[in-house]
């Protein structure tokens, strides 16, 4: 036994002081009221009996002081902080890794598995020990400390309570990292897993987590039902060369043991496009396919339900979201002498607005008018100086082009292709024939998409806050217009300038870092989650960053949007870009709870040592103790026992 | 005093006492109805006055009592000459005189009689009072000879004997005046009474009997010296239940004696039975030696007790 409080010495001073007052207290004479009574000799009648009983009496009295001086003997010693030596020395330090992925959205728990995992929290909260400490922190796509190592059960409480689930699967490895980073050099560490166990394995980029031998590490398993069918893909596009339709592409997965029965339903701007009643064996994964679809949809949302007599535990991923790229009438001005080839390319897309002049024309009138175009090709004419919109060149010549251009290639050919890059998507240029062409020069920010043996031959780049392409020949000297590649190469470059590809993701997923483009000149944008919640977030590289948590739409646009509209709403409008987020995650739509967990071939054991109001303090004993006494002593008082 | 203006109108202006100061003591109804009842003693008195009452003194009245021898000296008219000419012997006729009754109120006026808590102060002395002061009015109505004297451990004052209902206002003024203040003693007090009055007659004891040196000598007293005692014991329930809790020092409000007491629950129970004891002992030591008793509750309506409770016991007729 050991004093966590007061020292002992300390403990006996304050004792004495006061079992020294109630004793004088009790040896002084008791000061009566006085009362008259008419006739005394009644009184005396009856006191001779209690004089028999005096010495019962004073012993009464002794019983009252010994009652009074053992109370103070008890809050004395609660002052002192009694501990077991046992207890004090060894007191756990725990870490509590919550899982608050989105398989905890499960209902099979009470009615949340993460509610459960909470209250089995709780009681690990209410079973600690005085000299316990206990971090709490909440795993999904990132761990989250919910506050300092504390043994104040309360403050414990407190940060349970913030504990909400995610659209997202747990970063298993990150946590555990976290947890044994936070316990390394403490005694009695502790690694509390609560969750159900649906995992994956604790593996990172720096190979398999390990435990140190002396961390005990405990698995709390939470769940118990395993049916469920959820939505694992969901996938939008327009076509590229007819981006007024687009087809969808969905999976769904009976991750449980038993068939199901479900209804898909897929919504195009809330209105229902198509319902579906779908049969699922068990483990099994269906793809639908939903081509050419067409209409103003803007937003996609497949939805499924399950059949009487299915179950699906999981509402998280019974939903998908997902946002059709927007499209817009790019307005493309041609300056040619007259160019049939690039026309008809041009034609190809209904979206562009195309406008053909000459190149006096444009010198005179058209650049200096301040009309905006969101691309200018430049067919075989180079602009004394560039235009403020994206441009085209081809065939570039003089000083107004963006690249440098040398020395005629005589028969070049693309020998290298930088065949990631947008604009060459979906072309095969190996082949084109070229009769002659120049070679291009590219700047050190350029990119040389292109190249012959002899130089290069198309450069993609920028220059202040407009993109340009430079393609070194005239594509009239190539059979580069007979193929399909050149329509395609000149709709990818419209489509790269104005953020149109077809590699637009239609929906981002939850527990990703998400990097959205967005222009701002502050480094901010705010960003509108599903509930309604507008924050703000970083802007790096003219993307905004956030880590998203949760399925739904999203809109993002810059904290300093300035744009010169109409009206304040297409101001705000104009700036803000729309987007999905989806889970879409098997291996969280797979419930069936983990029994055993397995880290680096180590299993985590049961929970042990809590017990729900069994507080180790004895402090708190004793002040019961002192308070039963004090109950005792009043009522024997008032009753008269006592005295 | 409507009753006793229409009859002693002239009185009502001689009264020495305040209205106010008697209104409290019994109002028109009740002397109304106190005036048709008659004082009864168990034994004839003597009297220097003829009244309603019949003695054992032989003398002037109409009613023949018996016959004795004659002796020389008798009044010859007096002799029964039927009888002489029967049996040839002289024996005189005796006669029943009525007399009027002697009637002394002793009242208590010691501290323990006006003892009480603040919104009950005096209930036993005002009670008493009212007592006497009824039983008074019922002996003068009847031309007894009325006389009030109060005690404490001596004989505080005295109203010397009266008569006739006119005196009624008397009786009042003096009971007005009294105030209770001093110890208990009533063998002294009673001792002192029948030395001062040798006329002997019924004594009517208003008191508590919160006598330390015990209310059987003071009653003794007036037996042994052939008064006839009427005890009425004043009596306030909630003496038997004093409103006391805890650590106490108890004195007595006449001698002063202090006790040191932890008043609990079994205490005042135990008090309470030791209060009825007492009540009974007084009761049967009154029975025992045929002293009428009548417990006067002061919780009791006072007229209730007078106009019931007397006639119950047959004090009244």
């Amino acid at each position: 036994m050991i004093f966590a409080g007061l020292p002992f010495t300390a403990l006996i001073g304050i004792f004495g002081v006061a079992a020294a007052f109630a004793t004088a207290l009790y040896i002084l004479k008791l000061r009566r009221r006085t009362v008259a009574v008419p006739f005394s000799k009644l009184w005396e009648r009856i006191l001779r009996d209690k004089e028999a009983t005096s010495l019962f009496s004073k012993l009464k009295r002794l019983l009252s002081l010994f009652v009074q001086l053992a109370l103070l003997a008890l809050l004395a010693l609660a002052l002192g902080d009694p501990r077991a030596t046992a207890s004090f020395l060894k007191g756990r330090n725990l870490v509590v890794l919550v899982d608050a992925s989105a398989s905890m959205q499960a209902t099979d728990g009470s009615p949340t598995r993460l509610a459960a995992a909470k209250k089995e929290v709780q009681k690990l909260i209410r079973g600690l020990g005085g000299a316990d400490r206990m971090l709490l922190a909440q795993m999904d796509a990132t761990v989250t400390p919910l506050g300092p190592m504390s043994g104040d059960t309360s403050e414990l409480e407190r940060a349970l309570d913030t504990i909400h689930a995610t659209d997202t699967r747990a970063d298993y490895s990150r946590a555990l990292r976290f947890a044994t980073d936070s316990v390394r050099g403490l005694e009695n560490a502790e690694i509390v897993v609560v969750s159900d166990g649906r995992l994956g394995e604790a593996t990172d980029a720096s190979g398999k987590v390990k435990l140190e031998a002396d961390i005990r590490f405990t698995y709390v398993p939470i769940g118990t039902a395993s049916r469920n069918v959820g939505l694992t893909a969901f996938s939008v596009r327009r076509y590229p060369l007819d981006k007024s339709r687009y087809e969808v592409m969905l999976e769904i997965t009976n991750t449980g043991p038993e068939p199901e029965e479900v209804e898909l339903s897929l919504f195009g701007d809330k209105n229902l496009v198509d319902l579906t009643k779908l049969r699922l064996g068990a483990g099994e994964r269906l793809p639908r396919f939903y081509p050419n679809l067409s209409g103003a949809s803007r937003t996609l949302e497949a939805q499924i339900k399950a059949l009487p007599g299915s179950q699906d535990t999981l509402p998280a991923d019974d939903h998908a979201y997902a946002l059709l790229p927007e499209r817009r009438r790019a307005k493309v001005l041609v300056v040619s002498q007259g160019n049939s080839y690039l026309e008809a390319a041009l034609l190809l897309d209904e979206y562009l607005d195309v406008r053909v002049v000459s190149p006096k024309q444009y010198a005179e009138t058209t650049a200096t008018s301040g009309v905006t175009q969101d691309v200018v090709i430049f067919d075989g004419a180079t602009p004394a100086s560039p235009p403020r919109a994206h441009a085209i060149y081809l065939d570039p010549r003089g000083s107004g082009s963006p690249v440098k251009v040398e020395g005629e290639l005589k028969q070049p050919g693309f020998d290298r292709l930088t065949r990631n890059h947008p604009i060459l998507r979906w072309t095969a240029l190996d082949d084109v024939n070229v009769a002659r062409g120049h070679k291009l020069v590219a700047e050190s920010a350029d990119k040389v998409v292109g190249a012959s043996d002899q130089g290069a031959i198309l450069i993609a780049g920028q220059r202040g806050s407009f993109k340009f392409v430079a393609l070194g020949f005239d594509p009239r000297e190539s059979d580069l217009p007979l193929r399909v590649a050149w329509p395609v190469l000149l709709l990818n470059c419209i489509n790269w300038f104005t953020d149109e590809d077809a590699r637009y993701i239609s929906s981002f997923r939850t527990g990703d870092v998400w990097r959205v483009p967005v222009v701002s000149a502050s480094g901010q944008a705010l960003l509108t989650r599903p509930d309604g919640l507008e924050i703000a977030v970083p802007v790096h590289d003219g993307r905004a960053v956030y880590l998203g948590e949760s399925a739904g739409f999203y809109g993002v646009r810059p904290l300093d949007a300035h744009v010169v509209s109409p009206s304040p709403k297409d101001a705000v409008e104009g700036t803000r870009t729309a987007f999905a987020a989806n889970l879409l995650d098997v291996e969280e739509s797979t419930l069936e709870p983990v029994k055993e967990l397995v880290v680096d071939g180590r299993k985590a054991g049961a929970l042990v040592g809590f017990q729900i109001g069994v507080r180790r303090e004895l402090w708190i004993y004793l002040l019961l103790a002192a308070l039963v006494l004090t109950v005792i002593e009043w009522i024997t008082y008032h009753r008269r026992i006592t005295v | 005093m409507g009753f006793l203006d229409s009859i002693l109108g002239r009185n009502v202006a001689l009264g020495a006492v305040p209205r106010g100061a008697n209104a409290d003591l019994f109002d028109d109804d009740f002397q109304r109805k106190l005036d048709y009842l008659a004082l009864v003693s168990k034994r004839a008195f003597a009297g220097r006055m003829r009244a309603d009452r019949r003695t054992k003194k032989t003398g002037a009245g109409i009613e023949f009592a018996d016959h004795r021898d004659y002796q020389p000296g008798d009044d010859f008219r007096y002799l029964d000459w039927n009888v002489y000419q029967r049996f040839d012997r002289l024996l005189l006729r005796l006669f029943e005189e009525e007399e009027d009754l002697a009637i002394y109120f002793v009242i208590d006026a010691s501290t323990s009689m006006g003892f009480g808590r603040a919104e009950a102060e005096g209930k036993k002395f005002r009670y008493a009072k009212r007592v006497a002061a009824a039983l008074a009015y019922v002996g003068l109505a009847n031309l007894d000879r009325v006389s009030l004297t109060s005690t404490t451990d001596k004989v505080l004052s005295r109203m010397p004997a009266t008569r006739g209902k006119a005196r009624i206002f008397k009786v009042f003024k003096y009971l007005s005046e009294l105030e209770s203040d001093g110890c208990t003693n009533l063998e002294d007090a009673l001792k002192t009474f029948v030395a001062q009055n040798k006329r002997r007659g019924l004594v009517v004891l208003a008191s508590d009997l919160y006598d330390p040196h015990g209310f059987e000598r003071g009653i003794n007293v007036l037996r042994y010296n052939k008064f006839d005692p009427f005890v009425v014991h004043v009596v306030d329930r909630e003496d038997a239940k004093p409103k006391l809790a805890g650590d106490v020092l108890l004195y007595d409000c006449e001698t002063g004696d202090e006790r040191e007491v932890t008043v609990t629950a079994r205490v005042l129970e135990r008090f309470e039975i030791a209060y009825k004891e007492y009540l009974e002992e007084i009761e049967r030591f009154c029975s025992s030696k045929q002293v009428p008793y009548i417990q006067a509750d002061v919780a009791v309506p006072f007229d209730e007790l007078i106009l019931r409770v007397f006639r119950r016991g047959g004090f009244l007729r």
